[in-house]
């Protein structure tokens, strides 16, 4: 049996009276489920520290409370939503495990404004399909539909899919209501002033960057309870899409007219990142992202991709169409469609490119309906059953790219020693965000079978190679940066991010009871481990 | 025999996404119907969900964690529908997440942590060859005045097996004595074993007693041959399974074709042997069994060590379990009217009454069905229809207990009405 710490018995008892005894559990088999974290997981064990318990609170108010006995009694806390990835569970023993499943409501769509209010536990899935209902869409991160649309947007970093047209997942809160590290009710924006929900810059606090700023505090500061997120338009889309099968097998049958999916190739990178360049001017396009070649053969097909990739000229003819990008029309009318299309070909012609019209593929309908639900990158599971992904900063398009050669570079060498499984090197994910702004991202993904030891300890040894790779090339902060303490060698690097963080740590969270350990440390507890002096 | 230590390959796999939760997401269209594993909805600890369980497996070999009352009211509060694998094989070829779920529930019988009312239900199946608790005598009596051949002296073309409930629920009886009647008049040679026929074996395998169900499965064998039979027949989606899934899993081969009743009737009406002929009109849904549906799918034989080399086509998707046949019986019936609810087929949502929950936990049986007889109401549907005798039993005791107007009907009784019945 494994020891841990358990709460003291006057603490379970008053967190049993807040919760009742069906919503609290301290079996240790039971807070086991909350232990396994193995995927987007930058530690090199699968199992996390075992909470001390775990507490499912149905309301705000009793998460105010469990906050408040925490505070009192000296534990830490943590809570996570849908609970995928090792930074929602306890970073150290003897933290109480905050599960805000039972909070999982839609409270309002509103049409007009266009944002709906979400709880914890509502899976981007279950609000895309409310949205569409209404003519509208939603932002869903790469991670996929099973996520939490509140977390990602309030304390976590991700693009999805179509970034292009719905940003990334900093760009979408609205007014959000957040339980302060001290148990304190702070409603950021608009619900600041009882003034609805539709902004989160006033009238009332506006305290977005302390909230999250760039990748969010990863749950080590506090409890969102409620956000509003903003909605896009789903331009001419079906309110229901009609569809028989689950994911690989999925037939579609109401494909609307006015979207379509092509790929696109471009014969090199520069053209690639010119043909990005271009479509953000043309503002065109619902979806933008790198297609990789190895990763689709990977995902849809992983033991022929094996077979395949063994030769080395059916591997070369592959690798020939690495520059590819994903790219879909949804426009709302047959003439917008066709305007978007003739910019479409434009371009592509411009930079030495060729389409491929998937709109005229027996696969368009489950293609185009996987890539507006996100839920592709999951699958990324089947070949190894384990993936990772690093690089990925947000930087203009040109960086991004130069981080996919980079990554290539890295990666090559990982794959030849048979830590990573063959994908060419190539599966990079990503694209450019919002139209013009032409800033985007590309991750650098890598699927493995964690089962295997040697495997296990080669993933760690590559998530360090593409963070120094990122200081060494100056390619920005990226997503294996999030690892823990990356801010030690990072911070410096960057203008000492961290000690700001710390300070903000310190400020909200005066009994450091909102465990940070994948966020930062109050600024005296850093200051006094001697890093910083 | 499915042990853990077999599996725990699997488990280490389970890279807690979660989606074991959900309907699979290409087939989420509302927040209200998203959810897919009545187990984790109703409980809420992760340790509920399928990926919960698979920690817990996987806890208990490394030595972390032991069985206790607690984790094993975990494990037992599950109805084994099998929505959990569903889900987690549409991303995942490497993961036999169902049989995690057998495999712990062995374990917890191994350790004796077992539930009285699982007890009382093997004890049943040991003096009386059925799960119900009722006389081995009577098992027979809902065939008579059928004149239906016995195979204990008449070898026929086809068995019809009935099953535990279907032989003694008086509520449902007439669902076999109906189906009997129709393949008579329809001209099948067919033939029952009365009193002698006796339990699958099935149910006992699923709540942990594995070493019970190779007796049964010897004695069904022994009655098929006894029969001459080529066709074996059953009504019930829970004998259906361990036919097609259980038994050949533990290398137990009865040597005969098997099919559900609505598949053997579904071939009748395309070679037009019956043709209903009778209007009526009625707005239906049509609830997928879990045991006839992705459960009922037979089983893969694949013997590799590394399941990530598995070929698709050995998967135990769901997606191969019988879903048409009841549909295009329903939808042979002039004036009846099919609207399907939002979970459906392999992603259906189950009723409440399987893997012993109807006999352990019968109040969570009952908030399951609620859930479907809800999402069936929402459709504007007058009747529930099923094929499966669990299934029907646990919607009309629910409905008895909360108003709801809505009917419930087997397939077999409108395909009867429709022919005249």
């Amino acid at each position: 049996m494994l020891e841990c710490t358990t709460l003291k018995r006057e603490v379970y008892r008053e967190m049993e009276a807040v919760l009742g005894s069906e919503h609290i559990s301290e079996e240790p088999g039971i807070l086991d489920g909350y232990a396994w974290q193995p995927a987007l997981n930058l530690g090199h064990d699968a199992w996390i520290p075992r909470p001390a318990a775990v507490v499912l609170p149905g309301s705000t108010e009793e998460v105010q409370q469990i906050v408040r006995i925490c505070n009192a009694h000296g534990v830490k806390y943590k809570a996570f939503s849908t609970g995928w990835a090792s930074w929602g569970g306890p970073g150290e023993d003897g933290v109480v495990q905050i599960d805000l499943r039972r909070m999982n409501r839609i409270l309002e769509i509103d049409e007009d404004n266009m944002y709906a209010v979400v709880e914890p536990y509502v899976c981007a899935s279950q609000l895309q399909a409310e949205a569409m209902q209404r003519g509208l869409n939603c932002h869903i991160i790469g991670a996929g539909p099973n996520t939490s649309t509140l977390a990602n947007t309030t304390s976590g970093w991700g693009y999805g899919w179509t970034g292009l047209f719905t940003g990334f997942s900093g760009r979408n809160p609205l007014g959000v209501e957040w339980v302060l590290p001290d148990g304190e009710l702070l409603r950021l924006g608009a619900p600041g002033s009882e003034a609805g929900w539709f902004t989160g810059d006033g009238p009332g606090p506006s305290l977005r960057g302390v909230m999250r700023g760039w990748g969010g505090a990863q749950g080590g500061l506090g409890v969102f309870t409620k956000c509003a997120i903003k909605l896009y338009p789903w331009p001419n889309g079906p309110e229901r899409v009609a569809a028989e099968g689950v994911l690989s097998d999925i037939v579609v049958h109401n494909t609307p007219a006015t979207h379509r999916v092509y790929f696109l190739f471009s014969p090199d990178y520069e053209r690639f990142g010119d043909l990005a360049y271009a479509i953000g001017n043309a503002e065109i396009g619902y979806v933008h992202c790198k297609g990789a070649v190895g990763a689709m053969f990977g995902l849809l097909a992983p033991r022929a991709m094996l077979k395949l990739l063994n030769s080395p000229v059916i591997a070369a003819i592959i690798k020939a169409f690495q520059h590819m990008t994903l790219f879909v029309i949804a426009a709302h009318t047959q003439s917008e469609f066709a305007y978007q299309e003739k910019v479409l070909r434009e371009i592509v012609h411009q930079t030495d490119g060729f389409i491929l019209d998937a709109g005229k593929l027996p696969f368009h309908g489950s293609f185009w309906w996987g890539l507006m639900r996100s839920i592709y990158p999951a699958m990324a599971f089947r070949p190894g059953g384990d993936f990772l992904t690093s690089m990925g900063s947000n930087e203009t398009y040109d960086c991004c790219i130069r981080q996919a050669q980079v990554g290539e570079t890295l990666k090559r060498q990982y794959i030849d020693e048979g830590i990573f499984l063959e994908d060419m090197a190539d599966c990079t994910w990503g694209g450019i965000y919002e139209g013009t702004s032409c800033w985007g991202h590309l991750e650098e993904i890598a699927m493995f079978d964690r089962r295997k030891t040697e495997t296990a300890e080669g993933r760690w040894a590559f998530l360090n190679d593409t963070t120094q790779a990122t200081i060494d090339n100056t390619l920005g902060f990226g997503l294996s940066s999030l690892g823990e303490k990356r801010y030690e060698t990072l911070g410096p690097l960057m203008h000492n991010y961290h000690l700001w963080q710390a300070r903000i740590k310190q400020a909200f969270d005066p009994n450091n009871a909102s465990d940070a350990s994948f966020y930062i440390p109050p600024i005296d507890e850093l200051l006094s481990t001697g890093e910083e002096s | 025999m499915i042990e853990l230590k077999d599996l725990q390959r699997d488990m280490q796999g389970c890279s807690r996404c979660s989606n074991c939760k959900w309907v699979p997401h290409l087939q989420i269209k509302s927040w209200r119907y998203a959810k897919v594993c009545p187990s984790v909805d109703r409980f809420h600890f992760h340790a509920y969900a399928g990926s919960g369980k698979m920690i817990i497996a996987n806890s208990l070999l490394e030595g972390r964690s032991e069985l206790t009352d607690v984790i094993s009211d975990v494990v037992y509060r599950c109805q084994l529908c099998g929505a959990c694998q569903v889900s987690c094989q549409a991303y995942r070829d490497d993961i036999d997440l169902a049989d995690v779920l057998l495999g712990l529930r062995a374990q917890c019988v191994q350790e004796g942590f077992v539930l009285p009312e699982h007890l009382e239900m093997i004890e049943s199946m040991k003096r009386e060859d059925n799960t119900l608790g009722l006389l081995k005598v009577d098992r027979g009596q809902w065939a008579e005045g059928l004149d239906i051949p016995d195979i204990n002296t008449t070898r026929v073309e086809v068995l019809f097996h009935a099953g535990c409930r279907f032989s003694y629920d008086e509520d449902l009886t007439g669902v076999a004595r109906a189906a009997v009647g129709l393949l008579r008049e329809a001209g099948v040679d067919v033939g029952i074993a009365g009193r002698d026929e006796a339990c699958c074996g099935g149910r006992a395998y699923e709540i942990g007693y594995q070493g019970e169900m190779p007796s049964y499965a010897e004695d069904m064998a022994s009655r098929v041959r006894a029969s001459g039979a080529r066709t074996l027949v059953t009504p019930c989606s829970d004998c259906y399974y361990t036919f097609k899934y259980l038994y050949p899993k533990n290398n137990l081969d009865l040597g005969v074709e098997v099919l559900h009743l609505t598949e053997y009737l579904a071939r009748l009406l395309a070679d037009g042997t019956i043709k209903p002929r009778k209007k009526l009109p009625l707005k239906v849904t049509y609830h997928d069994p879990c045991h006839l549906g992705r459960r009922g799918e037979s089983y893969k034989p694949w013997h590799g060590d590394d399941k990530l080399k598995r070929p698709v086509r050995f998967k135990q998707t769901g997606k191969q379990g019988v879903f048409e046949a009841p549909r295009t019986i329903l939808r042979a019936i002039e004036g009846l009217e099919l609207v399907e609810m939002e979970r459906i087929r392999e992603y259906s949502w189950c009723c409440g009454a399987g893997g012993g929950v109807l006999e352990a936990d019968p109040d969570f049986a009952a908030w399951t069905a609620t859930e479907r007889l809800a999402e069936a109401t929402a459709t504007g549907a007058e009747a529930i229809v099923s094929a499966c005798p669990w299934c029907e039993r646990v919607f009309r005791d629910t409905l008895a207990n909360n108003g709801n107007q809505l009917k419930v009907f087997d397939v077999m009784e409108l395909l009867s009405m429709s022919l005249g019945g």
